[in-house]
């Protein structure tokens, strides 16, 4: 989901095979992990990949390498879109893009979904996050607070099995 | 200016923490903040940047930098961009070895599950509450619904989808 199939695919491809700066378990598991915790994604694995090897200096270059190119071509969209907006071709444009995006976003939870299903009594976890997100609006914080004991107890059943 | 930027710093550099399942997860809380209570953007920008953010190379965060970029140009931006990322990472930066090299296998699984199953149902109800805010059209979630569609049973790229999006919505489809 990092941007285009871009930053993702890539960064393994420098990463494990050209590079070898990493074999390819110790990505998955590196990437498995900045997955997990809160975050945006990519930027929590230049943080791993980037102190493995260079520390602090290491984490914050990676970071920085990352993101430059992207945002610097992102503030160039953003200006066109200041001077376009009005026209109804590039309003119609942007509805359709966003729609979807969000269907992108939607199907990455379902794939999600069905990883979880392997283990059925993990669905409530994710019911109780959608009914108290969607359905009773209460802050994220509070979302994920509320749901962790549920969740850390049955990952615990679960890994017992 | 310089209250709002301080406040966006705040709000976001606390949202970081929260964000099991990465950016996407925190979109209806973007959306409240900057729309519903600070003002910052309307709904129709919010949905607009959602949607450069999408088509644009680079991580999904860009929805972030680009509110950031309204409440305060480049500085605004730069700002927005550093707030959702510093907490997290500096998490990471300590987590990631104690995880990694955790004797007690179990232990470790425990937290990845846990904290896969939040990922799944943060991710899921973001795009369903998102959704009732983008899309304004039956064909629009329809749109949205092709997508989660092919997206499942097939492996094509996103760009094709995104191209095709903004080509129905070119014609005035959605």
């Amino acid at each position: 989901m990092s941007g285009f199939g871009g930053v993702l695919p890539w960064a393994r491809r420098t990463i494990v095979e050209q590079e070898k700066w990493l074999t390819a378990e110790e990505f998955s598991a590196m990437l498995g992990i900045c997955q997990i915790v809160p975050g945006p994604n990519i930027v929590n694995l230049g943080v791993c990949v980037g102190s493995r090897f260079a520390g602090v200096p290491g984490a914050i270059a990676a970071v920085m390498g990352l993101m430059l190119g992207p945002v610097a071509l992102l503030l160039v969209l953003a200006v066109l879109y200041e001077h376009y907006s009005y026209m109804p071709i590039v309003q119609g444009m942007l509805r359709g893009v966003s729609a979807v995006g969000v269907g992108l976003i939607a199907s990455t939870g379902f794939k999600m979904l069905r990883t979880e299903l392997k283990y059925p009594p993990m669905v409530t976890v994710i019911l109780l996050v959608i009914l108290m997100a969607a359905y009773f609006h209460l802050g994220l914080g509070w979302v994920v607070l509320l749901a962790s004991p549920l969740a850390v107890l049955l990952a615990w059943k679960k890994t017992k099995r | 200016m310089i209250s709002s930027l301080i406040s966006l710093f705040l709000k976001f550099s606390l949202f970081s923490l929260f964000a099991f399942g990465g950016i996407n997860a925190l979109l209806p809380v973007l959306y409240d903040l900057s729309v519903n209570q600070e003002h910052w953007i309307n709904s129709q920008t919010f949905s607009d940047y959602f949607a450069i953010a999408q088509a644009a190379p680079g991580p999904n965060l860009m929805t972030v930098t680009l509110i950031g970029w309204n409440v305060g140009g480049v500085l605004g931006a730069a700002i927005a961009t550093f707030a959702i990322s510093w907490p997290s990472s500096i998490m990471i930066f300590f987590l990631q070895r104690s995880i990694l090299n955790m004797q007690d296998k179990q232990k470790q699984q425990m937290i990845q599950f846990a904290a896969g199953a939040l990922a799944v149902g943060l991710v899921l109800s973001a795009a369903w509450q998102i959704s009732l805010q983008i899309n304004q059209s039956l064909a629009a979630y329809l749109l949205t619904i092709g997508t989660i569609a092919i997206t499942f049973f097939t492996r094509i790229h996103p760009l094709y989808l995104i191209a095709i999006g903004a080509v129905l919505g070119i014609l005035g489809f959605i």
